[in-house]
């Protein structure tokens, strides 16, 4: 009896241990023959991991589950299957699957990931199939150009996220403008004024959070700055401490998010607003413009009244005309078995017009699908004059670029410290991640 | 000495073989992984950096110590698991107090009393979050409403408020588990030896110092301990409600922890701070037991 207890002990401890063991191995079935849709498929077929931030309540997200089951479906050798991630847990999860060596074949992404990833070479070399594609010249010159580093292309536009200015029409008309601020000496001037005839603030801001270095980084630019530049060693150095008149000008935009404050032209709240707050306050017509993107349009549905007067500009420059050009880019990975053939095919699918057409019709990187609507060509028509973030890893810059702000506007530090500050932080940062040229 | 009989061994065979499960589990999850931490944080590791690896005795703890943030972090875990846990300590006694009297709707406000408690922390930070808000909180509009204060305030956005605030809320959501922790222990003091004592004169404040409180000594001291683990390390609700900002001002130690390996990747520093919190911890769970022990011993 206790001979066959002991037994039973035995397969019984076994079984945990082998239980506690599986539990910890890997759940890769990549590259092997898939059973769904066994049906319709064909023996061999190529199970392609595709990770979507989509909003599956929304009418864009059920578009794209639409057109990827559809793609699904027509293709006897591919099955995508889609995994829907928020952007909020996307980048943790992909960098512990790059470590896992356990990557999804493709996955949609921010711009500020990219120079990461390039660095951790997990980044598949799209050069030679993008260039033997037929559709290739349909894409924006300058789009492709900031994806593709070392003349190699290492991801795939998805959409574009370009900034403009964006005003309430009625506001403006209220407080006696008949036209928005074309420079930021008009708007720091009109600020009080609006403020005193409408009540409202003149301008939103997010001082913190993820959309605060895109803002940012535009305002830099108008000043024409770059946060770092590539030097003669292939490698980025931020130079605004070697060069006096750099470091006047970056001093100067820090001066214009304290003149913002101090004149009201922003409310005293958005020194610390995320992209929420940004949003949400205007789309309620809480204030009175905006640098933001085309995705304010779909506020129009929950706020029909208060987005109606909403209209289109360039946002006011300073020394020259300049914008922010997001470009959420499409990522592909190597994984453990190349399947790249495969991804490509579905890739193009992404890219394609019809896609875009139904997806992205305002944010589209290709230049043959163009909205009509003012949500549309008013914003693509910026697109020449968009900046993006360098190909550097930027974990810390961002980062560093949103304490600076803080210093600025929540320690009231002077500007010109500020200035000095960050241009150190981010060559600190370089020099970490071996990105610091010597030069 | 006594032999173990034969059947006394294979009980105690079958025993070590049930306990495999839990001792593999010990050495994968916990043993390994903080072993790999203590020997990462003597190691060059950062992914943006791979060219710079091997040995690198101190210097992770040298960086750790030099960062602009440090001091601050250290100081606002402090301040974060101090007034936390006393918070819900002493809220969580008078609630467990007020539960354990005779009164109607006792059984409905111990039940209400654990709802806080059972909200997961990210619906809770949230929802905390929105009521905060300066432009549709509602905090905002009742202390406006009541003249508490003259205009909405930032309570998260602003560098003096975000820390305490969240604090604030993880009092709010920590106290039911101190309220029925102690509620059990109230419920063990004895009717008898209470009566006795106020047969001989005493007071209710004397009853309560003098005979429940030193009967929930034990309770207190293992929900405490248990306590200042879990919110020295809490990185959820802080980094849902502020992300650690407003400049680094709720900033703590595993927030800063997480920024060294999810936004920085280096695992170096990231495993240097974190056997240092590992460090901290232990050092004072060491003073302190060695302190009631020799209070003992006297």
């Amino acid at each position: 009896m206790l001979k066959s207890k002991n037994k039973l002990s035995f397969v019984l401890a076994t079984v945990m241990v082998l239980a506690l063991l599986a539990g910890c191995g890997s759940n890769d079935t990549k590259g092997n023959v898939t059973s769904s849709n066994a049906n319709k498929k064909s023996d061999k077929v190529v199970t392609i991991d595709f990770w979507s931030a989509l909003d599956p309540s929304s009418e864009e997200g059920r578009t794209i589950t639409k057109l990827v089951k559809e793609f699904d479906e027509s293709r006897d050798d591919i099955d995508v299957k889609l995994q829907v991630i928020s952007y909020d847990i996307m980048h943790d999860k992909l960098v512990a699957a790059f470590n896992a060596g356990d990557a999804p074949d493709i996955s949609w992404g921010l711009a500020e990931w990219f120079g990461e990833f390039n660095k951790f070479d997990t980044l598949l070399d799209l050069t030679d199939y993008f260039n033997s594609w037929e559709e290739k010249d349909k894409f924006y010159g300058n789009v492709i150009d900031s994806l593709t580093i070392d003349g190699k292309l290492k991801a795939l536009p998805n959409y574009l996220g370009i900034r403009a200015l964006l005003y309430h029409e009625d506001t403006l008309k209220k407080a006696g403008y008949d036209a928005p601020p074309a420079t930021w000496d008009e708007l720091i001037a009109m600020g009080p004024v609006i403020k005193e005839k409408t009540g409202q603030e003149a301008y939103g801001i997010a001082g913190a959070g993820v959309r605060s270095p895109q803002e940012l980084i535009m305002y830099l630019a108008q000043k024409d700055l770059v946060l770092a530049e590539q030097m003669s060693d292939g490698k980025y150095k931020n130079t605004w401490q070697d060069n006096p008149d750099q470091l006047t000008k970056a001093a100067e935009v820090f001066q214009f998010y304290q003149d913002l404050l101090s004149t009201g032209t922003i409310k005293s709240d958005a020194k610390t607003w995320g992209w929420e707050e940004e949003d949400q306050n205007f789309a309620l017509d809480q204030y009175a413009m905006v640098v933001d993107g085309s995705w304010i349009e779909t506020y129009g549905a929950e706020h029909p009244d208060e987005m109606a007067d909403v209209k289109i500009a360039a946002p006011p420059y300073s020394d020259k005309a300049a914008t922010f050009m997001e470009i959420a880019p499409l990522y592909m990975y190597k994984t453990k078995i190349d399947k790249t053939d495969a991804t490509w095919e579905f890739a193009k699918f992404l890219l394609g017009a019809e896609y875009q057409s139904a997806v992205n019709l305002n944010e589209a990187p290709r230049t043959d699908v163009v909205s009509d609507s003012q949500w549309g060509k008013d914003f693509t028509a910026l697109a020449d004059s968009g900046v993006v973030f360098p190909s550097v890893s930027l974990g810390s810059i961002t980062t560093a670029m949103q304490d600076a702000l803080a210093k600025g506007m929540l320690k009231n530090d002077k500007p010109e410290d500020v200035a000095k500050w960050l241009s150190q932080a981010i060559n600190d940062s370089l020099k970490k991640t071996d990105e610091l040229s010597a030069d | 000495m006594k032999t173990m009989s034969l059947r006394e061994r294979k009980i105690r065979r079958i025993a070590y073989w049930y306990v495999l499960p839990a001792l593999l589990f010990f050495i994968l999850l916990n043993a390994y992984p903080l072993l790999n931490v203590l020997w990462d944080s003597f190691h060059f590791k950062n992914l943006l950096n791979k060219s710079l690896n091997g040995f690198a005795g101190i210097d992770n703890y040298k960086e750790v110590f030099a960062n602009e943030y440090f001091w601050s972090s250290l100081r606002n875990t402090l301040i974060w698991t101090i007034l936390s846990v006393t918070g819900e300590y002493i809220l969580g006694l008078i609630s467990a107090v007020a539960l354990n009297q005779n009164v109607r709707g006792r059984t409905f406000f111990r039940a209400l009393v654990i709802v806080p408690w059972v909200v997961p922390i990210v619906v809770a930070g949230l929802t905390w979050d929105w009521m905060l808000s300066p432009d549709y909180g509602i905090i905002n509009y009742w202390l406006t409403s009541m003249g508490i204060i003259d205009k909405p305030y930032y309570w998260l956005g602003e560098m003096n408020t975000a820390l305490l605030t969240i604090t604030f809320v993880n009092i709010w959501r920590s106290f039911p588990f101190f309220t029925i922790t102690l509620l059990a222990g109230l419920q063990s003091v004895s009717r008898d030896v209470l009566e006795a004592a106020a047969i001989d004169g005493a007071g209710v404040r004397t009853r309560f110092f003098k005979i429940v409180l030193p009967q929930l000594k034990t309770v207190s001291l293992t929900i405490i301990f248990v306590h200042i683990i879990w919110t020295a390390i809490n990185f959820d609700f802080i980094w849902i409600m502020s992300e650690g900002g407003p400049l680094h001002s709720s900033e703590t130690l595993p927030i800063m922890i997480y920024r060294y390996a999810m936004q920085e990747y280096n695992f170096g520093n990231a495993s240097a701070l974190a056997s240092l919190m590992l460090g901290f911890m232990l050092s004072a769970f060491i003073i302190y037991y060695f302190y009631t022990s020799r209070k003992n011993r006297a």
